[in-house]
């Protein structure tokens, strides 16, 4: 048991020096593709800690990506500060959000937590959208850095992070509470688990990952408008990713982003009016006959072959 | 006072299409536990679907409007019975990710079939007005009004009186006990799909002879419908037409007195409010 577990973590770690070569030797195409996959990786993590291990849908997730967009794009913008700095106050801004509005709205349960962080994100952008500090509905630029191999390492960099604390969770007395709370919320309480602040806390550690992803993707965009930084349509991609490579994972999310990106890649590079079409499709079939994603088809696939398959077909069906 | 007065004219009227657009999406979401996200994809396909039977057969809007509801309730049927049983006891995650897949696909092949452009459903009556004074109410805005009033009580009573909607309603309670007096589960929630996406049709071609359509006004439209349902409550058609007055009063008072970037604001602050204090909805039983 430990030599494979020794064995794993030796084949991740050479995964992650191979990944961190990779701008070395490869074309701008390539290192511009691994820049995407990896931030969406990242926001796949993200939305996985109060997703996958806590239970909660969150839709509202884009914001904190807005909110570390627009930390770093006012922070470098307009108050000429460096951007690390920066990117500290973006993350601020994500717990700050996530302590005011995660205690009200993280009371409400299933579609109705999914609904309500929906709405968040919808009013946010509307509000910076009239904020003159943020640009109003123009938006910001920011000074360029030419940097490709910069931004794929700082990229790389916040996704192993991001993974080692969701490693860390699966280990922890704190993601042994927010695993309970996913299993049952009240039996979670009366265990002694304190599950508002281990519910708003498991949300602010979600913010902080998806607003740094955020920040790195402003820097490297060098432009943001309130559309694009608060885009639902990215919170949707995070939990399609998230879902697909198998929710409640260590690795399955960053699996699912990569998987899906190079997907959506080829298919926008071979049929490109297509391409939409048979995304939609692939999610379409991903819930039917795998709803519990990649990592859960490669654990069972082994033992159960295509019957995996039709028992998941069986399962859900009435 | 004269605008103030216009303004919830219009904001009534709008508020009852808004009703009907999200009356098939609370319907869908009570019985069936699936919260559609596909909805407002098929508002715009029964908005296309009246505009073709306008443009190349001459049907009026109106009058197709039957027509277009029993083609969308066959196409809900259809997608029910063949690909959504097979995944509705699944958790709510999946369902919503297969519905938002539905919704990409959707809006791909509307984009593909009829291109991009804006298009309006224009009858010859279409810039008709009532004036009442220094008033206006205009007159295919009233219409859709009127339709989907009658819509939405229709939905009460049927789910109210007759013998397939008590079933319905049996089901939403109790899928079990309702399974054992004789309800066929798989065929009760295709019809259940089908009459949700068949008011979406029916919303479609009312959609069209106010406002433009194209294939990418699903999603902001199925959000809408999503704040209507919660605001409204799911247990009662006319909860939905409370919500969905609700929202059109609220919108066009807020485009009128703070400004028109803040309607999405207050329709969307208003549902996060509404869900905090009142998680069951303003009309809603208390849980």
């Amino acid at each position: 048991m430990t030599a494979s577990r020794l064995g794993v973590a030796v084949a991740i770690v050479a995964v992650v020096a191979v990944l961190a070569t990779v701008p070395l030797f490869s074309s701008d195409v390539i290192v511009q593709f691994g820049i995407n996959a990896l931030l969406l990786a990242v926001l796949a993590q993200g939305w996985n800690i109060i997703g996958g291990y806590t239970g909660y849908a969150s839709f509202g997730n884009s914001v904190f990506y807005g909110l570390g967009s627009y930390g770093v794009a006012i922070a470098m913008v307009q108050w000429n500060l460096p951007f690390a700095v920066g990117m500290i106050f973006g993350a601020g801004l994500a717990v700050a959000f996530a302590f005011l509005l995660g205690v009200p709205v993280l009371r409400l349960k299933g579609h109705y937590f999914a609904i309500a962080t929906l709405g968040l994100a919808q009013v946010m952008s509307a509000i910076v959208s009239n904020i003159g500090i943020a640009g109003q509905n123009i938006g910001l630029v920011l000074p360029p850095l030419n940097n490709d191999h910069l931004f794929y390492e700082l990229s790389l960099g916040l996704l192993v992070i991001a993974t080692l604390t969701v490693f860390w969770l699966t280990r922890s007395r704190f993601g042994f509470g927010l695993i309970a709370i996913r299993e049952n919320e009240e039996g979670a309480a009366v265990m002694g688990v304190n599950t508002t602040l281990y519910k708003v806390l498991a949300f602010a550690l979600s913010g902080v990952f998806t607003a740094l992803a955020g920040g790195i993707h402003a820097y490297w965009i060098t432009f943001l408008d309130p559309d694009s930084a608060f885009d639902i349509s990215l919170n949707v991609k995070m939990i399609i990713m998230a879902v697909f490579g198998g929710p409640g994972t260590v690795l399955g999310p960053v699996l699912g982003a990569f998987v899906l990106s190079a997907v959506s890649e080829i298919l926008s590079s071979k049929v490109t009016n297509l391409a939409g079409l048979f995304f939609g499709a692939v999610v379409v079939a991903a819930v039917v006959l795998m709803p519990r994603g990649v990592a859960d088809v490669m654990r069972q696939f082994r033992t159960a072959g295509w019957r995996y398959f039709v028992e998941n077909l069986r399962a859900h069906r009435i | 006072m004269d605008l103030l007065a216009q303004v919830l004219i219009n904001g009534v009227l709008l508020g009852g299409l808004y009703a009907v657009m999200a009356l098939g999406l609370a319907l869908v979401w009570g019985v069936l536990n699936i919260v559609n996200l596909a909805h407002g994809a098929f508002i715009m396909l029964g908005a296309y679907l009246a505009w073709h039977l306008y443009t190349y057969l001459g049907i009026d809007p109106f009058l197709g409007l039957p027509l277009t509801a029993i083609i969308m309730f066959c196409v809900g049927y259809a997608l029910q019975r063949g690909l959504l049983n097979l995944v509705v006891r699944a958790p709510m995650f999946n369902t919503l990710l297969i519905t938002f897949g539905l919704e990409v696909v959707l809006t791909y092949l509307a984009q593909l079939a009829f291109s991009a452009d804006f298009r309006t459903i224009n009858p010859p009556y279409a810039g008709n007005g009532i004036a009442l004074g220094p008033l206006v109410v205009p007159l295919a805005r009233l219409m859709a009004f009127g339709v989907a009033a009658v819509l939405t009580v229709g939905v009460w009573i049927f789910l109210l009186r007759t013998r397939l909607g008590r079933a319905i309603r049996a089901t939403a309670q109790n899928l079990v006990a309702a399974r054992l007096y004789g309800v066929e589960p798989r065929h009760l929630y295709a019809v259940t799909f089908g009459i949700g996406i068949g008011l979406a049709g029916a919303a479609g071609s009312l959609y069209g002879t106010v406002s433009q359509i194209n294939p990418y006004i699903g999603a902001t439209l199925t959000a809408k419908c999503f704040a209507i349902s919660i605001i409204g409550g799911l247990d009662n058609p006319l909860g939905v037409l409370v919500g969905g007055l609700v929202l059109g009063l609220i919108e066009s008072l807020t485009v009128l007195y703070v400004g028109a970037t803040f309607g999405d604001v207050a329709s969307f602050g208003i549902l996060v409010l509404v869900l905090i204090v009142r998680p069951s909805g303003l009309l809603g039983k208390t849980a």
